[in-house]
Order: C-alpha cells, then sequence, then structure tokens
C-alpha cells in the first residue's frame, strides 16, 4: 500500500472519505446525545445504538490520524534516511579521492559499529569506483567488520540476512567473499544460487587473474559446472565478469566435458560480447551433434561478425541442414564470406520451404556488394518460386534498393 | 589570435538517477579543477537544465527510471545545432556491444564503465573537452574569415 507512485494521493482520498464519515458520524452521535437529553434516546437499545455510532467515530477518527501521522513520520524518515546517506557518503568520498595509501584509509571515525546508513553508503561507492579509491573504501569495510559480518551471514543468518549479506558482497567485490559466495552455488533456494552467482563473479571481474584451476577463474568455472542454474542466469553472470568475460568464456569452451546447456550460454555470451578473437573456438561448436549447439554457434559468428576459413565448409553445409533454425543462422552467418565462396548456395536458400531461411538468405545476398544485390534483383524478377519472388522484392525494398514504385513494376514483370 | 580556453573552465553537466554517482562524480571534477559542474539525478530535468546551462560536455548514465539515457541523447540532440560538437560521456555498467552501438549512433563519443577509474574519467573528459574547444575555435575563425572576405 505504501512507498509507490502516488501514495499521496492516496492519502487524501483515504482522510477525504474518512473525514466525511467521522463528520456525517460525529454529527449523529451528536443528535444522538442531545436527543438522550431530551428523551429520544432514553430506551436502552437506542442507547447501543449510540454508544456503537459513537465508537465507530472515535475509531474512524483515530485512523485518519494515524494515516496522516504515519504518511508524515514517513516523508520525514525517508528525508531523513536521505541526508544522512548524503553524509556519509561525502565523507567516503572524501576519504576515497585523499591522495593516501589504501593503509591509510584504516583511520577512519572510530565507531564501533558503523550505522547502516555509512554501509550502504560505502557499498553504494564500491558499485562505481574501483582502483586506489575501490581499495581505501574497501578497508573501510574491513576496518569495521563489515565484511566479516557479511561472511557470517552468508553461511549462518537467516534467509532475508542472507540475501543482504549476498547484496553487500556483491556490491563491495571483496576477494576473500568469492569462495563463500561459490559455495552457495549449491544452496537449495535458486534465489540465493542466483544471487551468489551475479555477486561472485562481480567479485571475479575484479580480481588479479591467476591461471590454472585452482586460481580464481578455475575455481568460478568448477563452480558454475556443478550449478543448478537457469541459462538466463549464467549469461547474465558471464556478462558481469566485464574484462575477465574472455578468459573464463575460452576456458569454459576449452573444457572437454562441458553441459551442452552451458556450452550453448557461453556461445551465446561470446557473441553479446562481441569477443571476435573468439571466432576460431566458436566455430569448432559449428559441427556439434546438437543442432541447437550448431545454430547458436552460428549466431555467435553473426554477431561477431566474422567467419573464420576453417569454418567454412561447416557453413555451406550448414545451409543444407535438416534443422531449418539451423539454416537461418547458417544464412545469417554467411554475409561474412565472400560473395564467389557462398553465393550460389544463399542463392539456392531464397527458395526454403522456411520463411525464416528465405528472409537470412535474401537479407544475406542483399549485404554481399554489388554482386549479392544482382542475385536479390534477379530473383525478385526471375524466381520460378513466387515466395522466393516476394522476398528478394521484401529485402530490396527494405535495402532501398527499390523504392515502392519500382517494387510493384518489378513484381508486376515477374 | 584567440586562446584556446583551459578545459577546467568548461562547464560540465552531469544526468545520472543515483544520487551516490552524481555526488561522487562532483567531487572527483571539483578536486581536479573543474568549477563549472551542475548536475541532476532527474532525467526530466536535463533539457532544461541543458538550455539553461549550455553545458561543454554531458556525463550522461545510460539506465535510468522513465527517461533514459538514449531520451534525453535525442532531446540534446534537438536542441544542438547541427555542426557543434557536444561531447557525451556515457556511464554504463552495461559493456554490450550492442548498446555501446547504440549509444554511439544517438550522439554519444565515450563511454566510462562503471566501476571506474577517477584517472580514466578525467582522462576522457579532458580530451573530449580539448576537441570541443578546438571545434569552438575553428568555428570563430569560419567566421571571422567570412567576415573579411
Amino acid at each position: 500500500m505504501w512507498r509507490r507512485y502516488g501514495d499521496a494521493a492516496y492519502t487524501l482520498v483515504t482522510l477525504a472519505i474518512f473525514g466525511f464519515e467521522t463528520l456525517a458520524l460525529g454529527w449523529l452521535s451528536l443528535s444522538f446525545l442531545l436527543g438522550r437529553a431530551t428523551g429520544i434516546a432514553s430506551t436502552r437499545v437506542e442507547g447501543v445504538l449510540l454508544a456503537t455510532v459513537t465508537s465507530t467515530a472515535s475509531a474512524l477518527a483515530l485512523l485518519g490520524l494515524y494515516l496522516l501521522t504515519y504518511h508524515f513520520t514517513s516523508s520525514l524518515r525517508d528525508r531523513w534516511h536521505v541526508e544522512r546517506l548524503d553524509q556519509w557518503t561525502e565523507r567516503w568520498i572524501a576519504l576515497a579521492l585523499e591522495d593516501v595509501p589504501a593503509e591509510a584509509a584504516a583511520d577512519t571515525p572510530r565507531l564501533r559499529r558503523l550505522p547502516r546508513a555509512a554501509v550502504d553508503a560505502v557499498l553504494s561507492l564500491l558499485e562505481v569506483v574501483k582502483g586506489d579509491e575501490g581499495d581505501r573504501l574497501k578497508a573501510v569495510l574491513a576496518r569495521h567488520g563489515v565484511d566479516r559480518l557479511f561472511l557470517r551471514q552468508l553461511q549462518k543468518g537467516h534467509l532475508a540476512a542472507r540475501l543482504d549479506a549476498i547484496e553487500g558482497l556483491g556490491k563491495a567485490r571483496l576477494p576473500q567473499a568469492l569462495d563463500p559466495l561459490l559455495s552457495l552455488l549449491q544452496h537449495p533456494k535458486p534465489v540465493v544460487r542466483r544471487m551468489a552467482v551475479r555477486a561472485a563473479a562481480g567479485t571475479l571481474a575484479t580480481m588479479a587473474p591467476e591461471p590454472g584451476r585452482d586460481g580464481p577463474g578455475g575455481r568460478f568455472i568448477q563452480a558454475l559446472q556443478g550449478a543448478s542454474l537457469q541459462p538466463g542466469v549464467v549469461q547474465e553472470s558471464l556478462l558481469l565478469l566485464e574484462t575477465r568475460a574472455g578468459v573464463v568464456l575460452r576456458d569454459l569452451m576449452a573444457e572437454p566435458d562441458l553441459d551442452d546447456s552451458l556450452r550453448r550460454v557461453v556461445l551465446e555470451t561470446t557473441g553479446r560480447l562481441g569477443l571476435a578473437d573468439m571466432a576460431e573456438e566458436v566455430a569448432a561448436s559449428t559441427v556439434h551433434p546438437d543442432p541447437e549447439l550448431r545454430a547458436a554457434a552460428f549466431r555467435a559468428l553473426h554477431r561477431l561478425g566474422s567467419v573464420p576459413e576453417g569454418a567454412q565448409a561447416s557453413l555451406l553445409a550448414a545451409l543444407d541442414d535438416e534443422v531449418d533454425f539451423v539454416r537461418v543462422q547458417a544464412a545469417h552467418a554467411a554475409a561474412f564470406l565472400s560473395a564467389g565462396a557462398v553465393l550460389p548456395a544463399l542463392e539456392s536458400r531464397l527458395g526454403d520451404a522456411s520463411w525464416w531461411v528465405r528472409r537470412a538468405a535474401a537479407a544475406s545476398l542483399a549485404r554481399l556488394g554489388d554482386d549479392g544485390v544482382a542475385t536479390v534483383r534477379r530473383a525478385a524478377e526471375t524466381h520460378p518460386d513466387r515466395a522466393a519472388r516476394d522476398m528478394a522484392v521484401q529485402v530490396l525494398l527494405e535495402t532501398g534498393v527499390l523504392d515502392p514504385a519500382a517494387a510493384r513494376l518489378v513484381k508486376g514483370v515477374a | 589570435m584567440t586562446q584556446t580556453p583551459r578545459t577546467t573552465d568548461a562547464r560540465i553537466l552531469v544526468v545520472d538517477d543515483e544520487r551516490v554517482n552524481v555526488i561522487l562524480l562532483e567531487r572527483i571534477l571539483q578536486q581536479d579543477g573543474y568549477s563549472k559542474v551542475r548536475s541532476t539525478s532527474d532525467a526530466y530535468k536535463a533539457a532544461a537544465l541543458y538550455d539553461e546551462f549550455e553545458p561543454d560536455l554531458v556525463l550522461l548514465d545510460l539506465h535510468m527510471p522513465g527517461l533514459d539515457g538514449f531520451a534525453v541523447m535525442e532531446q540534446l540532440e534537438s536542441r544542438t545545432p547541427r555542426d557543434t560538437f557536444l561531447p557525451i560521456i556515457i556511464l554504463t555498467a552495461d559493456i554490450r556491444p550492442e548498446v555501446k552501438r547504440r549509444a554511439l549512433a544517438a550522439g554519444a563519443k565515450d563511454f566510462v564503465t562503471k566501476p571506474f577509474d577517477r584517472t580514466e574519467v578525467l582522462l576522457r573528459i579532458q580530451n573530449l573537452l580539448e576537441t570541443r574547444f578546438l571545434h569552438l575555435r575553428l568555428d570563430r575563425q569560419v567566421v571571422r574569415q567570412g567576415q573579411g572576405t
């Protein structure tokens, strides 16, 4: 009911209704009282009725007052919290931007335990700064035992406290929290696993790279392989690895026993991040027995904008794949091969049974320079299949090669 | 010959819905000598503030509730003369290339990825301000030459 947009309007409307009812009931109570004085409410029943009306009016008045007070104090509290947050933010910023070594940050205000606003402020700042400034803020957390408190809550706290601790550690990105966070990937509750993997990924992103399976990246990969996580959650966590994503994705792809669904996510993420130097590794999956993986590999190559020479044969073969969504992705990726190599194969796909394959083939042809455009134009006029002619015209229209009048003319000719 | 102004004389506008980010950027800029810094954590006020303040550079968060960074860039673009070089630096934690491509197409000139490094932020700001001032200087020279002929 509270803390949403429009809560002020809600309070006013509620107060208006309660106020109106209170006035009406108050007036009724007064009338009864006056009536009692003049003998109207003289019976026992009338007395009960009078008490009921009076108590209802009082309850409504009390409730109205409570609403007003709640709203007022709530706004006041919010303002006070923002002010406290700003004060602590200023304080931590001053500390973070000082040109002193990180160790000197330990000399912060000597409070036994930091107030909530102070912890919130330092965690918010840690989301934004890194380098020496971030190290100084992390030293503040260590100095006041906030990191130890979070780590304790990770293991022993009830669910809400545990989630709070994961969120806090995710913002703080403390290296010592990586392993405790990774251990939570085996937690029975999906929400804990989801938050833990995100926090672990953010933490790993700030850690110094160490090669090998025992390094932080290797431990992250092992934990990821053993965890039950939704593909979307895995992809999000891989994206959160920032500049470390390339190394982790490459190591994941090199895992011989990598689960198919995880491999698919790795391919998707590589494409999304545009890691073009990994095109060779991605291309290796274009001949995978699982069609979902073949399609994911071609989609990734399309996003990378690069098809290695070694994958040319598999791409041409995939244009004739028995699974239509593999043909679609292969046709999209074909735009990044030379026209001479792929033009006839793409032209033949203009007559594919699938609308999506025809569309991908026509779009890729249109991107293959003058020869490709000429092929689409010829198909628009002379292809024996009407669906192929229509698709060719549509793509020529969309790419601006034909204007609507010319398109009608071409259709008429065909 | 007109001297190119110092970059620290530049007017800088910060638009970010997170107050912490706004305060942090203000302090970083002030500490580096920038005295003309205005900011807002309400994206809806960005255009009005832009009109009033006429900044030399805008630091803009991409993901904001209501009006996002793309919409703000659209508003600013409609207010900026076609030949004017207005540097917009995007503050974002989103590293996906498609987001960067979209932002660049919308008029962004550079990116700062959160969490950011103070030195990197300041260098990017300085570089773009130098380019902005060179553009302004060139514009003035063109006008002067036009008046001379």
